[in-house]
């Protein structure tokens, strides 16, 4: 198995993680009740928590120490999508992107703990069931506000509509997609994208929400690339402003 | 605008200087609450944790995992809404409130029965635990099966009585939402160990000749 | 996080005469038993304002405490710390939720509790009226603002009220974490690089006069306070707490080679008691009635948390939703 390829996926993991998870901590203490406060919370370290572990595989494979790795690339290291970069906004499109992205990410689990590959099959069956909280957490929360007062469907629906082609950036190609797949390690994006317009759909459709029509939406691409908003390196800058004071401390 | 230490405060763009006061909030603002009971290991009986605030039992369920079950291994979790659960007065530690209470034989029993779920506390300040099932036409029709059932089981200072259908249970093929609980070390006392740093550190000093 | 100084001034001390002497009896005798009071029994309602009083103060200083840390959530350096940090941080957010939950059982809604924290009708521990200006303020708070709650919550949780009780447990096993977690960041600073020295020991400096005001000034001894002890409300004296506290911790921040900036401090080896200067109550006083560094922040904080999650629980509450108190 070509190792670039399974580094590159490994990024694409790590990284989306990494970014969501910081963004989703930026909510505690500001949440709308102390008790989903604290239910985000637990999302977001989990988050982070994969992260880790997925920047460790990479480690085994010979890149930097996991704290290296995120703490000192710049935004065009980053293989992240562009969805997880964007600010949190209003509590809405922080809900929406929690819905589109964890929806896509149960599929990655499932099938990279199929994985032929035998390291990232290990990891995804380990971690899948903290993730079937973050879908029932986010499938939750949509079917009830997407079926409560007009205030609610506005917010959600302009969120959803600004949000999707950003998610629709999560599947993006890498290089070695066909390389991939033919070597048993998951499905590729293709497939994870037709799964995941199916369990996104069944959920909003018990809902007064609508998915845009995908055609009249451009994806956002380049994330998994290095190209990313203007929103990334700040974030970037911010997470690692104590580190960068003495990157070889300790802290 | 206000401008914080906290970089996410200042991105909330808050107004800086006096603001009138907040109206009042309305009445259940913070909805009604929901009662949690969680079970430790397979065939240990559920125990209760504490409430939350939520609008139904599907959220309720949702804020109870993190609340309560983020810590310490747990396989299964139970939400009853407060207002569905029947509560006895409570008798001194040591007694036996069964023995206090006077329920009456209902006459005739035209409804048919259904399962209930029984809780016992056995000493004041500790948690009410799950004693078992039983079938009946009435909360006090259960409270009288309950103590046939399982009131020998003295001291029992408290009891609280809830419809088995009002009680939304974790399913079995729920358990992996926790698997991964115990090894969340980091927010756990036990990953912290810096005797050795400290020694060391200590050692070095020592070594270093006073200024 | 909570050092419990403040609260039991400026009540008023209801006449015990207008309660049922059998019921006082009787109630008093199940805490001399060293029964907990649960809540639908009979109690004074002295006991259950006082109570409510504590509870809810304790629950504000939990959500305004995960503010100050909350500073550097984004900004924790390296995986441990940042995944640590957030952990801290959703505890004091989660001990809220408990306290408050353990004050609605008395009689008193959260809604109602809210709307006074945020409208400054009740207030939450001083010392989160100050600044964390770098993660080293961060560590300090984590560590012995943690040790000082710890020392008070402990000594609570073998009070007399069966709900506080058992939010307490749960707290106190929470801190374990946050004082070992406090601990451990101290101790990689104040054993790192020079830089990372000079951090800590400038944060303890900055932290050191609000610590030493986190349990209160001394209690006026009264029939009221010696009441409330009977009660088992009130555990341990304000200074009985900060000796404590003391005792404990100044030996570990020695340890480390930091300064406690307090040329007085030693310990009365006769008395066995601390001494020290005498923390400026004036400035306490001050700030705890508004005038700190940060006390507008924090509420203007919490109210706008509270108002752009408003439609959120709009949206979810359903019409025929009825509260009715939780049950322990």
């Amino acid at each position: 198995m070509n190792e670039l390829a399974i580094k590159d996926l490994l990024y694409k993991l790590a990284d989306d993680q990494l970014i969501l998870g910081h963004r989703n901590s930026e909510w505690t203490g500001f949440g709308p009740i102390l008790e989903e406060d604290i239910a985000f919370s637990s999302m977001a370290q989990d988050k982070i928590g994969h992260s880790l572990a997925f920047y460790t595989l990479l480690h085994e494979l010979g890149e930097a120490e996991p704290d290296t790795v995120a703490f000192t690339r710049n935004a065009n290291q980053f293989h992240n999508n562009q969805l997880v970069e964007l600010p949190n906004g209003e509590y809405d499109f922080s809900l929406i992107r929690h819905f589109l992205y964890d929806n896509a990410e149960i599929i990655r689990f499932e099938m990279l703990s199929q994985s032929s590959y035998e390291p990232i099959a290990k990891v995804a069956m380990k971690l899948k069931g903290e993730v079937k909280y973050h879908v029932l957490h986010a499938n939750t929360w949509i079917k009830n506000l997407g079926t409560s007062t007009e205030e609610a469907l506005i917010r959600l629906q302009s969120s959803l509509n600004e949000a999707l082609p950003y998610a629709l950036g999560m599947f993006e190609k890498s290089t070695y997609e066909q390389e991939l797949i033919n070597a048993g390690v998951y499905a590729g994006e293709e497939a994870v994208k037709s799964e995941w317009l199916k369990r996104i759909q069944a959920v909003l459709e018990k809902t007064e929400l609508r998915l845009p029509d995908l055609k009249s939406k451009e994806p956002k691409l380049g994330g998994r690339y290095g190209e990313h908003t203007e929103h990334l390196q700040p974030l970037l800058d911010e997470m690692a402003e104590v580190f960068k004071i003495d990157p070889t401390a300790e802290w | 605008m206000l401008k914080s230490l906290d970089p996410r405060v200042t991105r909330l763009n808050l107004p800086d200087g006096e603001v009138p006061p907040m109206e009042e909030k309305p009445e259940l603002d913070q909805f009604e609450t929901y009662e949690a009971f969680h079970q430790k290991k397979d065939g240990a009986a559920h125990t209760y944790v504490g409430p939350v605030h939520a609008p139904n039992e599907d959220v309720a369920f949702l804020f109870a995992k993190e609340q309560y079950s983020r810590r310490f291994p747990c396989v299964g979790l139970w939400i009853a809404r407060t207002e569905n659960i029947q509560v006895t007065p409570y008798g001194n530690d040591g007694e036996n409130v069964y023995d206090m209470l006077r329920i009456e034989e209902t006459a005739e029993q035209i409804e048919q029965p259904e399962p209930y779920e029984i809780f016992h506390l056995k000493k004041r300040g500790k948690a009410h635990t799950h004693a078992g099932r039983v079938m009946a036409t009435s909360y006090l029709n259960a409270l009288q099966e309950a103590k046939q059932a399982f009131g020998e089981k003295s001291p029992i200072v408290n009891v609280w009585v809830v419809k088995s259908k009002d009680v939304l249970q974790s399913a079995e093929d729920d358990k992996d939402m926790w698997t991964t609980v115990p090894e969340k070390k980091y927010r756990e006392a036990i990953a912290y160990k810096v005797m050795d740093k400290i020694t060391k550190y200590k050692e070095e000093r020592k070594n270093t000749p006073a200024q | 996080m909570y050092g419990g100084g403040n609260i039991f001034e400026a009540t008023k001390f209801d006449d015990l005469q207008t309660e049922d002497p059998a019921k006082l009896a009787e109630f008093e005798a199940r805490i001399a038993r060293g029964e907990k009071i649960e809540p639908t029994d009979w109690m004074p309602e002295l006991y259950r304002k006082q109570l409510i009083r504590m509870i809810e103060q304790h629950a504000h200083s939990e959500i305004i405490g995960a503010l100050p840390e909350g500073t550097w959530i984004t900004r924790a350096p390296g995986f441990r710390r940042k995944m640590a940090q957030m952990a801290k941080v959703q505890d004091e957010v989660g001990h809220a939720q408990l306290l408050y939950s353990a004050a609605e059982t008395l009689g008193k809604s959260r809604e109602q509790m809210l709307t006074d924290l945020i409208n400054g009708k009740s207030k939450y521990s001083n010392v989160f009226n100050y600044p964390a200006f770098t993660w080293a303020d961060s560590n300090i708070i984590s560590w012995l603002i943690d040790a000082g709650a710890i020392v008070n919550q402990m000594a609570n949780a073998k009070g007399s009220y069966g709900p506080y009780s058992r939010a307490l447990e749960r707290i106190c096993a929470e801190e374990a974490f946050h004082l070992k977690y406090g601990h451990d960041a101290v101790v990689h600073m104040a054993t790192g690089s020079p830089k990372q020295r000079e951090m800590i020991q400038a944060a303890l400096n900055r932290w050191w006069p609000p610590i030493m005001t986190f349990f209160g000034p001394s209690d006026k001894m009264s029939t009221h306070t010696e009441t409330l002890m009977r009660w088992k409300v009130k555990m341990a004296s304000n200074d009985e707490c900060r000796q404590q506290f003391l005792d404990m911790y100044v030996p570990k921040i020695w340890e480390l080679g930091l300064t406690v900036p307090d040329p007085n401090l030693k310990k009365n080896q006769e008395t066995g008691q601390w001494e020290f200067t005498e923390p400026d109550w004036d400035e306490f006083k001050r700030v705890i009635n508004g005038d700190g560094p940060c006390n507008a922040e924090r509420l203007a904080v919490r109210r706008t948390a509270e108002e752009r999650g408003a439609w959120v629980r709009r949206a979810l509450l359903n019409p025929k939703a009825k509260y009715v108190r939780p049950l322990a």
